[in-house]
């Protein structure tokens, strides 16, 4: 094991060439700048390319062109890039084809604030393109530590789901600096839980058969094996075709093969939900260290507040939230999208409020002060989901 | 089915699903059959295709390895994808104007620049013919379509002081060639050319559209009397005469002459991988 102090743009880094990527394609953009630049020295070193492209457009296209060829590839952004992922994004997830994306959120609309951390897309990552009709996977690391993890297991998920994997991460965990261990032997990476898949080749000429199964080499070309893929409904055969039995075979597929096998992809943490929680504090990525901080210097005082972590956020982990109790969704947006999940999961008898802050933390303070109102049955001031009027 | 075609394409796809009467399978024909006479087999090449008429009609006829890719992004695809295929196999696209010289644009000058190892056949319909009949960057000047009623009188990229070819060159090209789809064994000879430079070719080929194009602009959907239009408006370079609007032939070769970007990526990776394998094993 080594030990580091460096950025989570580092982590993430070594995460993706430790997983066997050889293939980086990209377009600088802050927060996600750093892993271009890493990249750009570490792949050649290992016998790997990186590409900085014209747009981010062409970023995900040759990221998926690369990995359509058999190589395990990844790309990085941020939303003003990771919108012009959407045609590619719609085509490596119809033609089933693995690759890592990661996007460090910051404060939008558009360009916002460059240099601090937000969370406006968590909606965005469920449905990085047009048509619907697809399932994704988005996994969200609150550490730097983490964000090395997920990029392992995004790589892992993304060759046995033949799917993009995307990382959401944020400003503060691609930019700050923290103390990182980096396995070195096959122990160490072990016993961290690290999951490896290498890259199969379907023996083609056939497409996909219409099952909800994993683990079906994807399509590569290069190997003579006849394989086709296409934007546009495919036959079994890959042949493009327009029908509604098709379409519905082909979009069966995409949304089983993910939705049906929940149990290898979902991952949270929680605190205190066995201990009787009247309240129950949601949030995901750097909001989730200062949220638990605040959950358990409360319990400390004797508040019985408890705490949900989805790491996994897309599919969206219903299951945790079968609890009635007082549910407050915190996030990094003033428009709330964690909690409109949060409102849909949870039991139709419980209340669930929000609170958004952008391009800076809330506060342990702040969130006693919300679980206080809130336990009294006092209305939340300014931010407001189902609250007065700003 | 002729030998070809046998040898070559799927049956599941042949005939094609293009128009009676479109152009389009006269030049899938002429590159096929300069992909034969250079002795390429199915596997020495994988097949790409984009949106459009030129994309769609020609999606899935190569019996080979073959993707149909996003609108105007074969072009980048086509550089990730080069940098992980064996560097043997050759790229062969069949795309629409609107693709290459439209949407994908962007992605076409920095194939060019790149000099990314891609044999485009740009298969010009005048226009945006699947959608309708719409004009394009290459309709000619006063020609109506559906979405230029009073005639098209936007500046287009065919003109002596404005070729979309010149642009090309100037961004790295190393073969540049146009044609119309009635040159036969012109149009083969100039495939086979495009083929056998290992970096960006691109040949430009107007063929006829006989279900919008010819009744929007020509007020017919008579076959021959959209290609006798087009061949009339049509001289080789060197003999144009008035009223030409394609002058055909090869445009610049430059084939081989300075490093393909796969080969060149091989190269510096493999030197810096070398190096740093050499030092951890020191």
């Amino acid at each position: 094991m080594k030990r580091y102090l460096e950025t989570g743009n580092f982590a993430i880094t070594q995460g993706a060439i430790i997983a066997g990527c050889r293939g980086f394609f990209g377009y600088p953009i802050t927060p996600a700048t750093e892993i271009a630049e890493a990249m750009s020295r570490l792949l050649p070193q290992v016998g790997g390319y990186y590409v900085q492209t014209e747009d981010e457009t062409a970023a995900m296209h040759l990221a998926v062109g690369a990995a359509l060829g058999g190589m395990k590839t990844m790309t990085a952004t941020s939303g003003p890039g990771y919108i012009l992922y959407a045609d590619p994004y719609g085509w490596a997830i119809g033609c089933e084809i693995p690759l890592v994306v990661l996007n460090s959120q910051r404060v939008g609309p558009v360009s916002g604030i460059t240099g601090a951390p937000g969370q406006g897309e968590f909606y965005l990552t469920r449905y990085p393109t047009q048509g619907g009709n697809f399932e994704t996977i988005v996994l969200a690391p609150n550490s730097a530590q983490e964000a090395f993890f997920l990029t392992v297991e995004a790589f892992y998920l993304s060759e046995r789901f033949r799917t993009p994997v995307t990382i959401l991460a944020d400003q503060l965990i691609t930019d700050g600096w923290e103390d990182i261990s980096i396995p070195e032997t096959d122990e160490e990476k072990e016993a961290m839980g690290l999951r490896f898949a290498e890259r199969k080749v379907h023996p083609g000429p056939e497409f996909y058969p219409p099952t909800d199964e994993i683990d079906l080499p994807p399509v590569v070309l290069g190997h003579n094996t006849g394989a086709l893929c296409s934007d546009w409904t495919p036959t079994e055969e890959g042949y493009d075709i327009e029908t509604v039995e098709a379409q519905h075979k082909h979009a069966y597929r995409l949304i089983y093969k993910i939705r049906n096998h929940m149990d290898l992809i979902s991952r949270y943490e929680t605190l205190f939900l066995d201990d009787d929680p009247e309240i129950i504090a949601v949030s995901f990525g750097t909001p989730s260290r200062v949220v638990k901080t605040a959950v358990k210097k409360a319990r400390e005082k004797g508040v019985k507040v408890g705490m949900v972590r989805p790491i996994t956020l897309w599919p969206f982990p219903d299951d945790l939230f079968n609890k009635k109790a007082i549910y407050l969704s915190v996030e990094l947006n003033y428009d709330g999208q964690l909690v409109r999940e949060v409102q849909r999961a949870a039991p139709c008898d419980s209340e669930v409020h929000f609170f958004g802050k952008c391009g800076e933390l809330p506060t342990v303070a702040e969130l006693h002060d919300l679980f206080d109102k809130l336990l009294k049955g006092e209305p939340l001031k300014r931010q407001g989901w189902e609250t007065e009027a700003w | 089915m002729d030998y070809l075609a046998e040898k070559y394409l799927r049956p599941r796809k042949i005939p094609s699903t293009a128009c009676s009467g479109c152009g389009l399978g006269v030049i899938q024909k002429a590159l096929v059959k300069a992909i034969d006479e250079l002795g390429y087999g199915v596997s020495d090449i994988i097949w790409g295709t984009s949106i459009g008429c030129a994309g769609r009609q020609t999606f899935a006829t190569w019996k080979g390895d073959g993707f149909a890719g996003t609108h105007g992004r074969v072009y980048a695809i086509a550089r990730g994808l080069r940098l992980a295929i064996p560097p043997e196999k050759k790229l062969v696209f069949t795309v629409g104007d609107g693709d290459a010289f439209g949407i994908g644009f962007n992605h076409l000058l920095h194939a060019a620049r790149t000099n990314t190892q891609m044999t485009i056949a740009v298969c010009d319909n005048l226009g945006y013919q699947s959608t309708g009949g719409q004009f394009g960057w290459t309709t000619p000047s006063g020609v109506k379509t559906d979405s230029s009623p009073y005639g098209m009188f936007e500046p287009n990229w065919v003109r002596d002081d404005m070729d979309v070819l010149h642009i090309l060159r100037e961004a790295g090209a190393t073969f540049l060639a146009r044609h119309v789809s009635m040159d036969g064994p012109r149009l083969e000879a100039t495939f086979k050319k495009a083929l056998q430079n290992n970096g960006f070719s691109l040949v430009h080929v107007i063929y006829p559209c006989t279900t919008n194009f010819g009744n929007n602009a020509l007020g017919t959907r008579r076959a021959v009397d959209i290609f006798r239009w087009i061949k009339e408006r049509a001289a080789p370079l060197g003999e144009e005469r008035e009223g030409v609007i394609w002058k055909t032939g090869i445009y610049y070769d430059a084939s081989n002459s300075r490093p393909e970007f796969s080969e060149l990526m091989r190269e510096k990776v493999g030197e810096i991988h070398r190096r740093y394998q050499n030092e951890g094993a020191s």
